[in-house]
């Protein structure tokens, strides 16, 4: 026993010995090879289901294995033809045609017909849990006509859904109908018609996607193979990109200029642009005070966005307007209804709504609801989520200076979300709804038809807040196809925003992009915003795929 | 023989309370995996994604009695269901991805810090006062007082960042190709140094101060002092008479510690990004990944329920008395 207990030791110590001793240099790395950090996870598990999008399926399989007929782009607002070239609505605007393009093969050298794109659709309605964007709410049908054209039927006149029909990434037929269940399948060996399908390598902490051979652009893509390593932590990734390991990132860096672009100026940028979603502050609208416009917008004005966005997000965005929209809907911004006051800070006029309000002060300075009950409240934020607890911090002190006990609260995830979700709050930061029109943002922030009752589980509108009035510019919106009535019409739905505050907006997320050109060009900037930076800005990244290019030697 | 197949039964029972637990305690969270992982999403799925994401996963209003059934039927026959985070893979296939990494590195870094941690201490008992006992068992027990994590970080930045003497991530070089060719293990080995020795320098002096105590204690023994007498050569006394007698308590220590290594590598995978279970665990909990939680409690629960009957089975053997009980 004590020569085998002295064994083990010895064993192991030589062998750490011997570790240590072999070469430390990193080997030369595949010219061409773009790396990429966009999950975060400790161990890669193969998944290349585009359809279903509560799955993990491995970026970029929902664009860049496979692909859309037409791509948006926020930072102009137009589409680009991608599978598709060209779409026509019929006169009723009840049926949608989209033109194919004519040469595109699967990467399994089958060719693209519409008979795929009709098939894809028909899936999603045969498996509700795929259709994610819910289109067979407003489809009635669709079918390929001849190999390069395919028509949707709508059952109603519903021009937004055109953007859930445009971005649904579109599955070869050959093979789809051969899968049992498409939900459960994990597509380990895609055939797709995007620019990188071939599965190099696979293992737990590695995955590398090479050029599909039979990619429709001539000469596309440039760039021969992505390889992800995984790292569990932001930090991780920060650290690799920080150290030139990662060309490409998508992560939030904390002190970017500082950490990363400052290390290599020549090489190394970043950009933020402000195209996320919109941070609230939601008050629970069906309890007092808070069904009072008044006081809403009396918390709005006591609020210093302009400190908040320099503590909570290091200044890498601005402070909200009264419309609430984020930059990628520049274009449909209503310049009355962004003026509104009430987003500014002034303590004033703050409390003069609150007195106005009937919450009058106290002899010990707290303001009281008119049963003599001092105004306290709480403020609910996800426990980790630093940027946002110290936005929670900054937000609570400025309410203590209105006269409110305001408490800053944490929760685990799971408990926030709930609480959110059932409208079990009163107040809460959190989130905003997007699409390629603020038409899905304002729906969920004003329409009727998007409240729930309390205890009842909402998907967004937290705030339970419905708007007859807006929605009834919101429903004629979604039958509107001239662009100038529907900037008519969105301006409506802002006003009526501005005007009612139904939630209280923060700041607009930016969407977060790193980049490193040491050994590839053609990234896209704030000088040339051809796609978002953002790896995780699909599908527009499919424009970044094929058009980076390895650095010539 | 009886005494074997009572502690079996022992730990059958003891088996089936935890799978039980399993069952009921991620059931009593708040907060539905569904909404969880459309949460995720933050505003970039359409709302309407939310019921068919619940038809998806099959969320089923059966009562609960229902549902346990149905759990451990599964369980029997092996089936671990499909993981939410990583729908629509496997919870064995995920499990899987990590286990043998978590094994490797824990499991021989439990090992190494056990069995040099005990022999230090019995080193440090025989020569009370001497330079081990007073200097390096202190050293140790000052190290293990740090925060696990910090110490860690501490090592990776200073051996891993500035020296460059080791890996900063993962379990091998990610251009390498797994294999048994000396290149791999090396590799494999000198991404294993800094988070096994981290393990070890955190635990070590733990092993080290209660084999001493307990050493000193069986020392001062008569059976010690007969031995001496005897003329017994002194290395035979210090094994075979004074530190089996005081492996005693460390050994049913060990099978705790082998057992919860699974789960308690957590730290050090997060630290040093590497592929294990304990990762998986904290993705699990935070998805609200039952399938994939009760697949880890499972592995975890039978491991500590496998090592301790190995340790039964061990001081059985180191112990005498336990026999004779029988």
């Amino acid at each position: 026993m004590k020569s085998a207990l002295l064994l083990v030791p010895v064993v192991l110590l030589v062998a750490l010995l011997v570790a240590s001793c072999t070469s430390s240099e990193p080997r030369p790395r595949q010219p061409g090879t773009l790396f990429v950090s966009v999950e975060q996870q400790s161990a890669w598990v193969r998944n290349f289901n585009p359809l279903f999008t509560g799955a993990g399926s491995r970026w970029p399989t929902r664009a860049g294995v496979y692909e859309c007929m037409e791509v948006f782009i926020p930072s102009t607002g137009q589409w680009t033809p991608w599978l598709a070239t060209a779409h026509a609505w019929s006169e009723d605007h009840r049926t949608l045609r989209f033109t194919l393009r004519e040469g595109v093969r699967w990467s399994d050298g089958r060719p693209f017909t519409a008979g795929d794109v009709a098939f894809t659709f028909q899936l999603l309605k045969k498996h509700p849990a795929l259709d994610a964007g819910g289109a067979w709410r407003f489809l009635e049908d669709v079918r390929a006509e001849g190999t390069h054209a395919v028509a949707f039927q709508f059952s109603r006149v519903y021009i937004p859904g055109f953007s859930e029909l445009a971005h649904q990434p579109i599955v070869p037929r050959h093979v789809w109908e051969k899968v049992a269940d498409p939900v459960t399948f994990t597509n380990p060996e895609p055939v797709g018609t995007g620019p990188f399908t071939q599965v190099n390598v696979f293992r737990n902490q590695v995955y590398e996607l090479g050029r599909n051979p039979n990619y429709w652009q001539p000469g596309k893509p440039a760039v021969s193979a992505l390889r992800f390593l995984a790292f569990p932590t932001n930090d991780q990734a920060n650290l690799a990109l920080v150290e030139g390991e990662v060309d490409w990132a998508g992560n939030f860096v904390p002190a970017v200029d500082r950490t990363f672009v400052s290390r290599d100026p020549e090489h190394h940028t970043r950009w933020f642009p402000l195209y996320g979603s919109t941070v609230f502050l939601y008050p629970n609208t069906t309890r007092p005070p808070f069904n009072d416009v008044r006081v809403r917008k009396a918390l709005s004005m006591a609020l210093d966005r302009e400190r908040l966005v320099d503590i909570a997000m290091y200044g890498y965005t601005r402070p909200a307007d009264a419309t609430a929209l984020n930059d990628s809907y520049t274009g449909w911004r209503d310049a009355e209804a962004a003026s509104g006051a009430w987003v500014r800070h002034d303590e004033a006029a703050a409390n003069r709504l609150m007195d106005e309000a009937g919450l009058t002060r106290g002899p010990d300075g707290l303001r009281r609801m008119p049963d003599g009950q001092p105004l306290e409240l709480e403020l609910e934020v996800v426990g980790g989520w630093s940027d946002w607890v110290r936005a929670g911090q900054v937000l609570a002190r400025d309410l203590r200076k209105l006269g409110i006990q305001a408490h800053l609260k944490t929760y685990e995830f799971g408990a926030w979300y709930a609480r959110l979700q059932k409208g079990e709050f009163q107040l809460a930061i959190a989130w905003s709804l997007d699409g390629p029109t603020p038409y899905t943002f304002y729906k969920w922030l004003l329409s009727p038809r998007t409240v729930r009752p309390v205890g009842e589980v909402a998907a967004a509108n937290w705030h339970r807040f419905g708007d007859v009035e807006a929605d009834a510019l919101l429903t004629r919106f979604e039958t509107e196809s001239s662009p100038e009535k529907q900037k008519e019409l969105m301006a409506g739905v802002q006003r009526r925003f501005s005007e009612l505050a139904p939630a209280i907006p923060l700041f607009p997320n930016p969407s977060w992009g790193e980049a490193s050109s040491k050994r590839f060009t053609g990234f896209p900037s704030a000088q040339n915003p051809y796609a978002r930076l953002s790896p995780h800005a699909e599908p527009d990244s499919l424009l970044v795929l094929t058009a980076l290019a390895p650095r010539e030697p | 023989m009886h005494y074997v197949l009572r502690r079996l039964g022992f730990y059958l029972i003891a088996a089936w309370a935890s799978l039980t637990l399993n069952f009921v305690i991620p059931r009593l969270a708040p907060g539905d995996p569904a909404s969880a992982m459309f949460a995720r999403f933050e505003g970039r799925v359409q709302p309407e994604a939310m019921d068919a994401l619940r038809a998806a996963f099959g969320f089923t209003d059966a009562p609960l009695y229902m549902q346990y059934f149905t759990y451990l039927k599964h369980l029997l026959t092996g089936d671990l269901g499909l993981s939410y985070a990583y729908y629509p893979s496997r919870v064995s296939e995920v499990i899987g991805t990590g286990l043998v990494w978590t094994l490797g590195l824990a499991g021989c870094a439990v090992i190494v810090s056990f069995v040099v941690g005990s022999l230090l201490g019995v080193f440090a008992a025989w020569n009370r006062g001497g330079w081990l006992d007073s200097v390096a068992a202190p050293a140790f027990a000052f190290l293990g007082a740090f925060p696990y994590f910090w110490l860690a970080m501490l090592a990776l930045y200073l051996f891993g960042f500035g020296l460059g003497w080791f890996p900063l991530r993962h379990a091998y070089s990610h251009d390498l190709e797994p294999g048994l060719s000396f290149t791999f293990v090396a590799d494999v080995a000198r991404h294993a140094v800094l988070p096994a020795v981290s393990i070890v320098v955190a635990t070590l002096g733990g092993w080290m101060l209660s084999m001493r105590n307990t050493m000193v204690a069986t020392l001062g023994t008569d059976t010690l002092r007969l031995a001496h007498a005897k003329g017994l050569p002194p290395r035979q006394v210090m094994f075979r008479y004074a530190a089996r007698n005081a492996l005693l308590p460390n050994v049913t220590g060990f099978g705790m510690a082998l057992g919860f290594v699974l789960s308690g590598s957590l730290l050090t995978e997060i630290v040093f990004s590497y592929p294990g279970t304990g990762y998986l665990l904290i993705l699990a909990v935070r998805n609200q990944d039952y399938p994939l939680m009760q697949g880890l409690f499972l592995v975890i629960t039978l491991a500590v329920l496998a090592a301790n009957f190995a340790v039964d089975l061990l001081c059985l053997w180191l112990d005498p008395r336990t026999r004779a009980h029988a």
